[in-house]
């Protein structure tokens, strides 16, 4: 048909020739905004929280640990926004908090690269920015704080040798999503961590890709492929809660142990799931928000301009016996 | 006894009242009436704007809301999904629905930063690769559902499955970063210009939106493609038996949208310098909202372009005051969900035929 | 019979917007009689219909039943009050039981709460009995011809005791052994001293069964006759405020060469389709010049031989030959059709005929759209001449081309669907059905238009259920029955006795 041909190549060479044909220039910052306020204490800050995504609970317990703490802080006043998992949306967030003139801001990137442009934009207008849990690209940022997976992983091996297993046995290994670098880093600690007891042995690897349910039917199955496995390493809460649930409906919950990570402090997260016995262990993966606003107030309030560019945060080991006082030390409610 | 008895579901023999509640006023304030509902997005976009102008929050006694930078945020945000709702409009304007959008601009994103990456093409044959990919999968689909008669939101849900696969089995599930520069494993500096803006005013995306949707005006408003495709969406026995070349206009109708849906990830690739297989999940949604809140009816055969634009720019105007204003991101969901709704219900005031 | 109405409706008045849809309306219904409702589309007839039925419940005016005034909140109000309504689309759900359907939302129920369905079926029996229809009610309603759907809708107004039964054009969708049947049963009804506002635009069923005959015009009464005293003629005068002398036109031009040849056309669908007869045998001839009618009862196959030929039929296995002029004819579809010259107009005019929201001028260019376009774009100035041109042939009544479709009479609506065929300049016009549910005036203008198109050399095949329309209209009837042409009848030997003769598949000699 001629007319529906025509219709797409008019469509189409609209779309080349602006795509190509421009002459444009590429966005520098904004020129001529004022940098941030001065700093001093006694004086009113406006705080830019921009998450990559709320629907995450370790991600609300981030939002939550940086509401509260800059409630402690006269002056602080923080705003958060949520990008939904969406890379776009997270930069038009940035973009926002810029327009209203924020003093301060804290991203948790939803993805590195995308997001490096407009965390630089911010930066280079003078306005320090604290990048939490995943990095960005370069270094056009104030202070990055976050977690080492490989040091969780190891730490959750070293219990597997010493205390878990010190025996040996089998053990299956429930992974994060397939190519993220925590579920890489999560496996490559833990191997590290169990390299010291040659008994124990990896039986079988799968990804639940972070979440409670796949955990649960990956769990259903490698059940039925490996009769007698010893314990569950998950790369976290949820999906050993999620293999569990899979094990007690064989009936084999008390003949397999089971251990998480992140240690949420809340109602369903693992520190509540050691406290009340399904879980073995848990391994916190900490936060940052409240080192964030503790580095928040040294820049804007006590005016530090030397703050250290990286901080790693540590872990801490879950078990019964710490189980309840964590959970009130990390901010829980009740 | 909840069934109500079906005779009081009256059939409408040609004379019957209209049933909906219309509003009806004398005759010359009637045209009025009329064209507010033709308008209708309009109007809206208008009002918001305004209400948008009022509430915003001032910064050194400038409104934060109006300075330029903002505005051009505004434009720049609305862009993509703004070109993908442009094809969805005709996908339902025949009728159909296309759930795959957000997926292919996903799978042309991945495309995009692999082929210029990976394989060191060009930027032209790269977006010309890549939109044909998206026509292709786009016409596919189209024909399917013109061919085995499945609806196309089937058909589509599928697509958009497979267009999310295909997107991760070649980026290895992982997005690709695009580094700029001459050497192996980088992308020619000009495709970072998708970010730029012209003049240090207008976005490109937000230039290439534009173009898209006064290519897509024109096209709407005055070729014979059109008029088959509000025929099809109107009645669409009534088409194929006045020579309608049905299956024709739906492949065409899909491949359009595909072909829109792989530049809006060309776009979000050169914006976020990645291509990402995840990107783009949910546009399609945004999409139909912003065409259902310019006026285009699901059921197809009525609505416009320009109300399908209006509607895109309304829900970027209202992200962005909701935003500015610290609305609960939480909150902001709700709001955006009143106001299709509201939309909607405007719809059906809008005066019927008896 | 008794004299006391059950119902009486005095000045009743309904505005939409600042239109008058009817005013000031008195009608009563009494126990036992038919009382007929005239009127040309947009008469009224729907809108009175509608206040009785308390569908509509805001209007001027008051209606009485039992000498009781009474108002109405909805239809089920009415309902309640004995009043009932067979509308022309039936409201019965095609996946449920003939039982199911009579009692759907209140069904009996047994002590535990569940479905009594023995009840049901008992019930449904019971009234089925009553109608003298033989049907098992666990049937499907989807598998039942339209006539047996029609007795489950009035076996339904019986399980609510209704007392006053409107029935909207019921034979609309009848063929005429069942119009036989469906007036037995209201033979029946009259006799148990129901009353039945009945509704219809063919004369000679009104004067068959109707008792009183009142005639809308423009929203009022126009005048309320006796059919067995006042003349067919009268009461079209009554409709139309005019009088309208010849409905049919006389006086042919002699036929021009064979332009169809149909011989021993048969589809073999490859998925038979419940309700479908595809063409089993079909032979005849179109010459151009020639109108040809297209007999048989509702399922002998008139519809599928008419889509078959425009390409729009089920799909399978063709046999046999079609030729038009003097090359075989094959249509893929209905574009390649349009190209050979063959236009169609379909019995559905809204389902398949019309896009009903959109503008006259949208509807009357869509088949010629390629003929209006320069390199795809739509050249507006000769689109818009060339409506305008159309509209005036066809004498089509709208207040512009821009307005939707769907605010033109029925009568006029059909002039639309023509026009967009005729701007295809056809030799061949297939029509299913062209003068259904369309008022007598314009009937008379579609007749008139038909005898104009054949004078100009056209071929035209027509298939219709009305039978003096096909005797008076068709130099030939052809007859079908099955799926096979069973007789042809020249017009001087075309009788109705014939036709019907021929249509329930008795011997008849084929007279060519």
């Amino acid at each position: 048909m001629r007319y529906a041909r025509r219709a797409i190549t008019i469509l189409a060479l609209t779309a080349l020739a602006v795509t190509t044909g421009c002459s444009v220039e590429k966005d520098g910052g904004d020129s001529g905004t004022d940098a941030s306020a001065q700093c001093g204490s006694g004086k009113e800050f406006l705080i830019g929280m921009s998450q990559a995504n709320n629907a995450e609970p370790y991600r609300q317990v981030m939002n939550d640990d940086v509401s509260t703490a800059a409630k402690a802080v006269p002056g602080f006043q923080v705003v958060v926004s949520d990008a939904a998992q969406d890379n776009s949306k997270q930069v038009a967030d940035v973009e926002n908090f810029l327009s209203q003139g924020i003093n301060l801001l804290i991203i948790s990137p939803n993805e590195a690269k995308p997001l490096t442009g407009v965390v630089k934009k911010a930066y280079d207008q003078g306005i320090p920015v604290i990048v939490l849990d995943r990095k960005v690209e370069g270094d056009a940022y104030t202070a990055f704080i976050g977690g080492d997976n490989v040091a969780i992983g190891k730490a959750a091996g070293e219990y597997y040798a010493k205390t878990l297993l010190p025996q040996g046995g089998k053990v299956v290994e429930i992974s994060g999503l397939p190519g993220s670098t925590p579920a890489a880093e999560r496996a490559q600690g833990f191997r590290e961590g169990i390299a010291s007891n040659p008994k124990i042995e990896i039986v079988a690897t799968q990804t639940a890709e972070w979440l409670r349910e796949k955990g649960q039917s990956v769990m259903d199955a490698m059940l039925k492929a490996q009769p007698d496995i010893d314990a569950v390493y998950a790369h976290n809460d949820p999906m050993a809660e999620g293999a569990y649930l899979a094990a007690k409906a064989a009936g084999k919950e008390t003949a397999i142990k089971f251990t998480g990570i992140d240690a949420l402090p809340v109602a369903s997260g693992g520190i509540k799931a050691v406290e009340q016995g399904r879980l073995q262990a848990t391994f916190q993966y900490a936060t940052g928000g409240r080192e964030a606003i503790d580095l928040a107030k040294k820049i804007l309030v006590d005016c530090t301009k030397d703050v250290p560019k990286s901080t790693t945060l540590g872990t801490l080991q879950i078990t019964k016996d710490n189980a309840a006082q964590a959970y009130t030390e990390l901010g829980g409610k009740q | 006894m909840n069934s109500p008895n079906p005779t009081t579901v009256a059939a409408s023999p040609p004379e019957t009242p209209p049933r909906r509640r219309a509003i009806r006023l004398p005759k010359d304030r009637q045209a009025i009436v009329d064209n507010f509902f033709r308008f209708q997005s309009l109007f809206g976009l208008v009002a918001v704007f305004l209400i948008a102008i009022a509430v915003s929050p001032s910064r050194n006694g400038e409104n934060v809301f109006l300075s330029s930078g903002n505005l051009a945020n505004i434009v720049r945000a609305v862009s993509e999904i703004g070109i993908i709702a442009v094809g969805m409009t005709f996908v339902i304007l025949i009728g159909g629905i296309d759930l795959s959008v957000g997926a292919v601009l996903g799978l042309a994103a991945v495309g995009s930063a692999t082929l210029m990456v990976d394989s060191g093409l060009g930027i032209v044959p790269t977006v010309l690769i890549v939109l044909f990919i998206g026509t292709a999968f786009g016409a596919t689909q189209g024909a399917i559902v013109a061919r085995l008669g499945i609806q196309s939101f089937i058909v589509t849900l599928a697509g958009l499955q497979a267009a999310r696969g295909i997107a991760r089995m070649w980026s290895g599930g992982l997005g690709i970063p695009i580094a700029y520069g001459e050497g192996p494993q980088e992308a020619p500096e000009a495709f970072s210009l998708l970010s730029g803006s012209i003049n240090g005013v207008l976005p490109v995306p937000a230039l290439i939106f534009l173009a898209i949707g006064v290519g897509a005006l024109l096209v709407l408003r005055s070729t014979a493609f059109a008029r088959h495709v509000y025929a099809i969406g109107g009645n669409e026995k009534a088409a194929r038996l006045s020579g309608v070349p049905v299956r024709r206009v739906r492949v065409t109708v899909f491949a359009i949208s595909g072909l829109l849906a792989a530049l809006a990830g060309i776009i979000h690739a050169g914006q976020l310098n990645q291509g990402s297989p995840n990107d783009g999940a949910g546009y399609e949604l945004d999409a139909i909202a912003a065409v259902v809140i310019g006026g285009t009816s699901l059921a197809g055969g009525s609505g416009s372009m320009g109300g399908t634009i209006a509607g895109a720019l309304l829900l970027g105007i209202l992200n962005n005051i909701l935003a500015l204003n610290n609305i609960d991101a939480n909150v902001q969901l709700v709001v955006k969900g009143l106001v299709i709704v509201a939309a909607a219900a405007l719809q059906r005031l809008r005066p019927r035929i008896a | 019979m008794t004299d006391r109405p059950l119902v009486r409706m005095t000045g009743i008045g309904k505005r939409f917007g600042g239109v008058h849809a009817c005013r000031d309306i008195d009608l009563t219904v009494t126990a036992g009689e038919v009382h007929a409702l005239l009127g040309e589309n947009g008469a009224g007839k729907s809108t009175l219909i509608n206040v009785l039925s308390g569908v509509i419940t805001e209007h001027d005016g008051t209606i009485e039943v039992d000498g009781e005034p009474v108002s109405f909140a909805g239809p089920a109000d009415a309902q309640r009050a004995g009043i009932a309504t067979i509308h022309q689309e039936l409201d019965l759900v095609a996946g449920l039981s003939i039982a199911e359907n009579m009692f759907l939302g209140r069904e009996p129920r047994t002590r535990l709460g569940t479905v009594d369905i023995r009840r049901m079926r008992r019930q449904a029996e019971a009234h089925l009995r009553t109608l003298g229809a033989d049907l098992d009610p666990r049937r499907l309603v989807g598998s039942l011809r339209v006539g047996e759907q029609q007795l489950v809708e009035i076996g339904r107004a019986l399980s609510l005791r209704a007392r006053v039964l409107i029935m909207d054009e019921p034979t609309a969708a009848l063929a005429d052994a069942e119009v036989e049947r469906l007036f037995a049963t209201i033979t029946e009804l009259r006799r148990a001293g129901v009353g039945i506002v009945y509704i219809s635009h063919r004369m000679a069923e009104i004067e068959l069964i109707a008792d009183r005959v009142t005639v809308l015009r423009n929203g009022t009464v126009a005048g309320s006759v006796d059919p067995r005293v006042a003349s067919r003629d009268d009461i079209i005068q009554l409709m139309v405020g005019r009088s309208v002398d010849a409905l049919f036109g006389e006086g042919r031009n002699e036929p021009g060469a064979v332009l169809l040849d149909v011989r021993g056309l048969a589809v073999t669908p490859r998925r038979p389709v419940p309700g479908r007869t595809e063409p089993a045998g079909v032979d005849l001839t179109v010459r151009s010049g020639e109108i040809v009618g297209l007999a048989g009862l509702m399922g002998a196959g008139r519809t599928e031989l008419l889509e078959t030929l425009f390409g729009a039929g089920g799909s399978g296995r063709r046999a046999g030959q079609v030729t038009i002029g003097d090359r075989p004819y094959r249509p893929s579809g209905p574009r390649a059709a349009l190209a050979r010259g063959v236009a169609f107009v379909p019995e559905d005019r809204r389902g398949a005929g019309l896009m009903l929201e959109h503008s006259v001028a949208d509807n009357v260019v869509l088949s010629a759209l390629s003929s209006l376009t320069t390199l795809g774009l739509v050249r507006r100035p000769l689109l818009r001449r060339t409506v305008a041109e159309q509209l005036t042939t066809l004498a089509v009544k709208a207040a512009s081309p821009s307005i939707p479709v769907a605010t033109l009479s029925g009568g006029n609506q059909q002039k639309i669907v023509f026009a967009k065929q005729l701007l295809m300049r056809p030799r061949l016009l297939l029509l299913d059905e062209p003068t259904r549910g369309v008022d007598i005036g314009a009937k008379a203008e579609i007749y008139h238009l038909l005898h104009r198109l054949a004078d100009s050399g056209m071929a035209i095949l027509l298939a219709s259920s009305e039978l003096p329309e096909l005797l008076s209209l068709c130099d030939r009837v052809v007859v079908l029955h099955r799926g096979r042409t069973v007789a042809v009848l020249p017009r001087a030997s075309a009788t109705q006795q014939a036709i019907l003769a021929a249509a329930n598949g008795d011997d008849v000699k084929e007279s060519r």
